[in-house]
Parts: C-alpha cells; structure tokens; sequence
C-alpha cells in the first residue's frame, strides 16, 4: 500500500536531487563568462536549478494539500502484480548482460509463461526457443544489426 | 500554388514500388504498435529507427511516418473493440466508440472512426503542403535569437497550457534537457556531466528514454489493471463501409471543426490527445444530441478521431519547417532525421527537397494506404488481444529491450531503459508529463547551442532577446504563456476572495 502523499514526496526529492546533481556536476565545467561564450556548464547549472526549484514547489504543494492526497495510489494487489511482472524483468536484464539476449530471451519467455501464465513446460519452452530464433534471424541476419552475445553463441562460434 | 511543382515531383519519389511497399509494412507495424498496449506511436517509432540507419533517409522516413499513421489508427481500434485506448491521443474515443460497439454497431464505429481520421489526416496534410514552403522561407531569416525564441515559446506553451501542474510540466522538461546535456558538449567539443562514468560518455539516447518511459513504464501501468480483454467481435463487411461512408456528409459541421482543432494542437505543442478530448468537449457542448453523447453517438467518434489525425499529421508541419517537433512521435522523427545527418528546418527545403517533398507526398499515400490497410485487416489485428497477456506482456518487454540494445549497441543502454521505465511509471501515476522530457531530450543541444550563440553575438546581454520585433514578440509571449498558470490561479483566487467576502 503506497499512498498518493508518500509517492509525491519521494518523486519530488528525486527530481529535486537529480536537479542539485546537475548543479553540482556543472560546476566542474565553469558557470560564467568563458573566453568562448558562456561555458559549458552553464546551461546545465541554471537548469539544474530550475528543476530543483520546480521539485521543491511541488513539494511545499504537496505539503500543504497533505489532506487531500491520502489517498491509495497503488493497493497490495496492484502492487503484486507490478511486482510478479517487473521482477522477472530486472532477472531478464541481468541474464541478458551475462548470457546474451538471444539465451536470455529463450530463458525469460520458457520461465514466465511456465511459473506465471500457467502453461505447459514444453509449450512454454518451444515458445521462448522459437521467439529467440525468430529474433536472432530478424535482427542478426536479415537487419544486420548485432545482438548482445553471450558465452552460448561463443560456444557455437557464431560471431 | 508555388508548391504544386515539387509536390508532384514528390509523388514521383513516393510513387515506386519499394515506398508504396514499405508504406504498407509501415502501417502493418503501426497497425500491430498501436493494438499493442504498452506499445504507441512514440516508442514504435524508436524501436523501428536502429533499423533505418543503413537505408535512405527518404525510404525511411516513408517507413517511419507510415508507421505512426498505422499506429493512430491501431489506438482507434482498441477504444472501440475493447474500451482499452491502444494509444493516450485515442482515450476520447472510447467514450463512445465502446458504447457504439456494445449496441452492435461496432462495424459502423469503426468505418466511423477511420474515415474520419483518414479525412483529419488529410486537412493535415494540405495544411502542410500549403504552409510548409511559405514557414521555411520565412524562418531562413531567423538566426540563433529567433530559434532560440521559437523552441522557448514551444515549451513554455507546454507549461501554459499543458493539463499538468506547471511544476511538474517544469520538472521533467528541465530533466530532459539535463539528460541532453550529458555526454559531448557541442559548442566546445569537450565531455562534461559524465561523472566519472565511461558509459556517460557518449551520452544517454533519447531513443533508450522513449523505449522506457512509454514502453516499459506502460507495461507497468497495463499489468497493474490485471488486464483482460473482453472485446467484442467486429467484421468490416464492404457494404457495412458504403453505408456509412454515404452517412459521412452528415457530420461535415463536427469533421470541420475537428479538424481546425486538431490542426492548431497539432501545430502549437499541444500534441494529438489533447486535441482529440478538447474536440470531443467541443462536440459534445455544441451537439443537439448532448444526452446522446456517451452513449453511443456517432458524432463522439467522428470529433475526436478526427481532430486525433489532423494533429498528429500537423505536428509534421513545424517539424520540418522550423526543427521544433509538435509531438513526441514528431520528436522521435526529428530525432531519426538528426541520426540519418539531415538537419531539420528551413534549409531543408533548399537542401533536400526531395526528401521533404517525397515526405509529404508519402503524407497523402500513406494515409489512404493506411485506410484501406486497417479497414481490411481489423479483425487480425483484434484478434491479437485475445492471446494472453502472460504472453503479449513479455514479448513485448523483450522486444524494448532488444529495441534499447539496438540504438548503440550498448549493454549499459538495458539498465537505463529499465531505468526510464520506472521513471516513466512514477510519472504516468503522479500526472508528471512525459511528452516535454522527450521533446527537451531531442532539442536541448538545439536551444542550447542557440542560446549560446545568441549570448555570443551579444556579448552576454539578454537584450538580443528583444533586439527586434520579431523575437522580441516571441520571447514576450513564450513568458506569458509560461506564468499563465500562475496569473490564472492568482486570478481565481481573488475572485474566490471577492465572491466569499460579498456573501459574508
């Protein structure tokens, strides 16, 4: 359960700290009047703290309509399902930079229509391979364009 | 008509077999992104743009723009079939493109909804082909105050007139042209904001922020319903479609004013789904049928499909013309443009006027390909919704993922997808629009470098800003438009005031 109030804050916060990153990060590259024009940082720094001023507003607002804004932004079943969908998710990228988005692919497509979608491990398997080629013959060899390769596409010498 | 020449000369370049077969492959593609929830127009664009770099620019853009005609009708289709907008700028037909649907009337909505898009399309597009000479000659005489002034008014307008707290507006605008700032700085040549990362150096794509923030971050939202898609079977019969092409002539009052609407939105960076909500108010307010609307009213379909299309193909206009997208789909186009080493603006018209005639010429044929495309392969695409979403959901998470890899070929680009997506969820749940981040994304070295270049000639002053009458007027009203929000809440907080203290 998340409320509409605590979201606003962090979310704030957030952009507001990335604003002061932004800031703090310009400062390295000279804000002023340079030989050239202004320098590079400068335009970074001023809307770096344009952003953390806007943050900050937003923030004071959400303070001040506190009342208004206690309100159920995500309930516990909403939250599950974003949760049961964004993990596997993170593991696909994760599998994806040690094993290639090709492995990955086959891997994250057998194991979430598996545990998730409820179909057969062999339906779910044939799925994910057949995805994982068609992808492999679209991208690699009809566009050209290279995928992510992993120790499996090594092993087959492919590359 | 200075333009007819070069535009028939355009339908010379779009007119051969390969375009008119990429344009159907385009729409195809837009068709399938727009179904797709999680998948619209903005992101389409992004996760088909790796693909084009080795083609010709005016092939691709063929390919692309087909692309998001297919995507604006594919949106259309899910309102009605299943109450679910496959893209944000087709919510408002779902308000009474479902009921139409529910009655039985599905096939009537749907000829509906196409024509009507097909004919905004095409005001669109001849409010292009006739303005877009007569923009770019009078922006040759621009130099980097005047870009600098047009890109301030276009985001001000954002946060003038967005539906958004103008705070937030500000917030994931500013972010965008910080993310844009990272990596190479233009002027000067040298790195900066990279943080002592290696994989700052390059910068962060804007493609890799649109794949996350309306993909992923769609996903999220779309999972979080638990959907299921309980559509309603439709078949597109021919006679179905004559009938109601013959009832077409009948709602010519709502077609124009849509499509004038959605010309203006298109234009100004209002983007398509405001056009489309603000024409169906209109409608709904003007229409002698009021206690219809909702229920099943022809016209509820009609205005904001229309108004949908004529500003999605609009916001090409200053795109080309000026180098300032009108939508975030535009944004993505102008993004490839810059890719593809075309410089978007005026002198593109002097330059390459093959390319933006062959453009807008593809802008006609695209749109009737579209419509006998989408008018003939509807009940395929539907049926691609009643597949699991177990199934859909995941492909399409791959599928954003593969797309990210593919800009660069940078395994870092997977993190900061992922990255975006949850951005891109957070801002979607707490109203933070995200169009105005994409649009900075694409145009912050743009306004920055004219910016810069306008504090050179004038030796540090902000005066060059009013140096004559032109930027000086566009400046003016980009600051207006930027406190409006501000002035109209003062505004209605005194006369709150004024009306508490008289009944006291």
């Amino acid at each position: 359960m998340i409320s509409r109030f605590s979201a606003e804050i962090g979310t704030a916060i957030a952009t507001a700290g990335l604003g002061l990153t932004a800031v703090v990060g310009s400062l390295e590259y000279g804000v002023g009047w340079g030989a050239a024009g202004p320098e590079p940082g400068t335009f970074p720094f001023y809307i770096g703290l344009l952003v953390t001023a806007a943050s900050l507003v937003t923030l004071a607002q959400t303070v001040v309509g506190r009342a208004a804004l206690q309100t159920v932004l995500v309930d516990r079943i909403q939250g599950m399902r974003v949760a049961s969908f964004f993990g596997p998710m993170v593991l696909f990228v994760i599998a994806s930079l040690l094993l290639g988005l090709c492995v990955a692919t086959a891997l994250y497509l057998t194991f979430v229509m598996w545990l998730q979608g409820g179909y057969r491990i062999a339906i779910s398997a044939a799925a994910g391979l057949t995805a994982a080629i068609f992808f492999y013959f679209v991208l690699e060899v009809g566009f050209q364009v290279p995928l992510l390769k992993g120790p499996f596409e090594a092993a087959l010498g492919l590359y | 008509m200075e333009n007819f020449a070069p535009l028939m000369h355009g339908f010379g370049v779009a007119l051969t077999t390969y375009h008119v077969a990429l344009m159907i492959v385009g729409v195809l593609l837009g068709i399938l992104v727009g179904v797709l929830p999680g998948l619209g127009a903005p992101n389409g664009v992004s996760l088909l743009l790796p693909l084009t770099f080795t083609m010709d620019p005016v092939s691709a853009i063929i390919l692309l723009s087909s692309m998001y005609w297919g995507a604006l009708f594919g949106g259309s289709t899910t309102s009605i079939l299943f109450n679910i907008p496959g893209e944000p700028s087709s919510a408002a037909t779902t308000f009474d493109g479902y009921p139409m649907a529910k009655q039985g009337r599905a096939a009537e909505a749907l000829t509906l909804a196409f024509l009507s898009a097909g004919f905004g399309a095409l005001v669109g597009v001849i409010l292009i082909t006739v303005l877009s000479g007569w923009v770019a000659n009078f922006a040759l005489q621009f130099s980097s105050p005047e870009y600098f002034a047009v890109y301030f008014l276009a985001f001000a307008s954002f946060v003038g007139l967005g539906g958004a707290s103008p705070f937030k507006t500000v917030v994931s605008m500013g972010l965008g042209f910080a993310f844009a700032a990272v990596g190479m700085d233009t002027i000067s040549g040298g790195l900066r904001l990279t943080y002592g990362f290696n994989e700052l150096l390059s910068g962060i794509s804007f493609l890799i922020a649109v794949i996350g923030l309306f993909g992923i971050g769609e996903l999220l939202l779309t999972m979080e319903e638990g959907l299921r898609f309980d559509g309603i079977r439709a078949r597109v019969a021919p006679r179905d479609v004559i009938r109601t092409i013959a009832t077409m002539p009948r709602y010519w009052l709502a077609l124009v004013r849509s499509s004038i609407i959605g010309c203006w939105m298109g234009i100004t960076p209002g983007g398509p789904t405001a056009a489309s909500f603000m024409s169906y108010a209109f409608a709904k307010r003007l229409s002698r049928r009021k206690e219809g609307f909702g229920k099943g009213e022809p016209e509820g379909v009609v205005a904001p499909e229309t108004a949908d299309h004529a500003a999605g193909s609009s916001a090409i206009l200053p795109m080309i013309a000026l180098g300032v997208p009108g939508s975030a789909t535009a944004a993505v186009m102008m993004g490839g443009l810059m890719i593809w080493g075309l410089n978007p603006g005026p002198m593109l018209f002097i330059e390459r006027p093959d390319f933006v005639w062959g453009l807008i010429a593809s802008m006609y044929l695209g749109n009737i390909v579209a419509v006998l495309v989408v008018l003939s392969t509807i009940p395929i695409f539907a049926s691609i919704l009643r597949i699991p979403f177990a199934i859909i959901g995941p492909v399409i998470v791959v599928v954003c993922f593969i797309g990210a890899y593919t800009v660069a070929g940078r395994p870092f680009d997977l993190w900061l997808a992922l990255a975006f997506g949850v951005a891109g969820y957070i801002f979607k749940k707490l109203d933070y629009p995200i169009a105005p981040l994409v649009l900075a994304m694409v145009l912050g070295d743009k306004a920055e470098d004219a910016f810069r270049q306008s504090m050179i000639m004038s030796k540090g002053s902000l005066s060059i800003f009013w140096s004559n009458g032109l930027v000086g007027t566009l400046i003016t009203l980009g600051m207006l438009l930027a406190v409006w929000p501000l002035v109209a809440a003062a505004a209605g907080r005194l006369a709150r005031a004024k009306s508490s203290s008289a009944a006291a």
